[in-house]
């Protein structure tokens, strides 16, 4: 090459980024430079130190979970397969409904058709006889009767033949009765009670 | 003028922290076969593609932003806006220049919601040329090689300071060009920009480099 380079091949050229008939020829031209021949051991010996200095690749902290936070990212961001849209009006939506209903239909008419039809005797059929409340004593010679009366909406059971209840028969044996302090009230115990004295 | 990488070997022994860097791992062919499995919906190949890549996108990040918790949060980002992106995906490019393409919109989507802005920052429009050593080129110098200078520990220190003291856009092309080793036309991709602006930038970016770093070693 008996001309200069230009800039943009000389910079090339320093960074030995040239390859073939370019090389070839601002090499030949750089022989007789000897400046640019030193400039371009100096930004060899620069990318040398560079590329010592700082290492080009350093692994991530945890790069295991690096990567699957890299890959669950993306599959939480994944589109979900589109729902395919049914047409209301489509023939699927009314016919298999109805094929299934001619079904049903189909198979009670075949199911009543395919047994005989029973003759029930309904003049002499059982009647049914209404029958009263039966009260159970469990103490023999205790006889019980029962009065209802729907307008007082009540029934009384009378049992006749009941040994009599002595008076010293103790109930509260036999009956719950909460201490003062279980009263479910904070008024004073000494308080007497207010009486309601009518009109 | 001594040249930084006088002792290049001292220096490749240091990159702890890095992950394996084979070029066999990052085969641009076995990025394409496993994009065709995932574009199909397969998550186990698009599993195998964050696992090769997660590296160096996380490494650009925090190196972008030089915040290790919200640069784990934005490389997540990336790859799942590249799977829902990954239909458009082409094959035009490699798998991987199309990955920092996206890891550059979520860190200025991301500088753009934080506000982020850096009080030690250099403007680049109002950068004095001045303050460039004119008798550099695109490279730092000085009277000691930062390699000598320095431990490697150090060296490291030194560039992420100054890097952070230059503009989000030089940064990017400094980490793109000299650190993920990307060609122009890739960071012209990668960051939607034309070649020449690439290249201005990244001359302008090591120059400011350079400038940066020689007061760190006069500081010294």
């Amino acid at each position: 090459m008996n001309t200069n380079p230009d800039e943009s091949t000389l910079a090339l050229w320093l960074d030995d980024e040239l390859t073939g008939v370019e090389l070839a020829a601002v090499e030949a031209w750089a022989s007789s430079q000897p400046d640019q021949l030193a400039a371009r051991d100096e930004i060899r010996g620069w990318r040398a130190t560079m590329a010592a200095a700082i290492p080009a690749s350093v692994e991530p902290p945890y790069p295991d979970f690096f990567n699957t936070r890299v890959l669950q990212a993306i599959r939480e961001q994944q589109p979900q397969p589109a729902m395919v849209e049914r047409n209301p009006f489509s023939w699927k939506s009314w016919l298999m409904p109805m094929v299934a209903c001619s079904g049903m239909v189909m198979a009670f008419w075949i199911g009543k058709k395919s047994q005989p039809a029973i003759d029930y005797d309904v003049v002499n059929a059982p009647r049914a006889i209404p029958v009263g409340p039966v009260v159970y004593t469990p103490e023999s010679g205790v006889k019980a009767e029962w009065i209802a009366s729907s307008k007082a909406s009540a029934t009384v059971i009378v049992l006749n033949g009941v040994t009599a209840i002595p008076d010293a028969t103790d109930f509260s044996a036999t009956v719950y009765v909460p201490m003062d302090r279980e009263f479910d009230s904070t008024a004073d115990s000494d308080a007497q009670p207010e009486l309601e004295v009518g009109p | 003028m001594n040249n930084p990488s006088d002792e290049p070997s001292k220096i490749a022994q240091e990159p702890r922290g890095s992950v394996d860097s084979d070029v066999t791992l990052n085969d641009p062919e076995d990025d394409f076969r496993l994009v065709a499995l995932a574009q199909q919906g397969d998550m186990s190949a698009y599993d195998a593609l964050v696992t090769r890549h997660r590296g160096r996108i996380f490494a650009m990040i925090r190196n972008m932003i030089h915040q290790e918790a919200d640069a784990w949060d934005i490389s997540q980002e990336v790859f799942i806006k590249a799977w829902r992106a990954l239909p458009k995906f082409e094959a035009k490019a490699r798998f991987s220049t199309w990955l920092y393409r996206i890891a550059h919109n979520a860190v200025y989507d991301w500088t753009r919601r934080r506000k982020i802005e850096s009080a030690g920052e250099l403007n680049d429009e109002i950068f004095e040329r001045e303050r460039i050593d004119s008798a550099s080129f695109t490279t730092p110098s000085g009277g000691e090689s930062p390699a000598d200078s320095m431990s490697n520990g150090e060296l490291r220190a030194k560039i992420q300071i100054a890097l952070g003291k230059l503009s989000p856009e030089h940064r990017e092309v400094v980490l793109l060009k000299d650190v993920q080793g990307l060609s122009y036309k890739e960071i012209a991709e990668a960051m939607s920009s034309t070649l020449g602006t690439v290249m201005s930038r990244l001359y302008y970016a090591r120059q400011k480099l350079q400038a940066l770093l020689k007061d760190e070693y006069e500081s010294r």
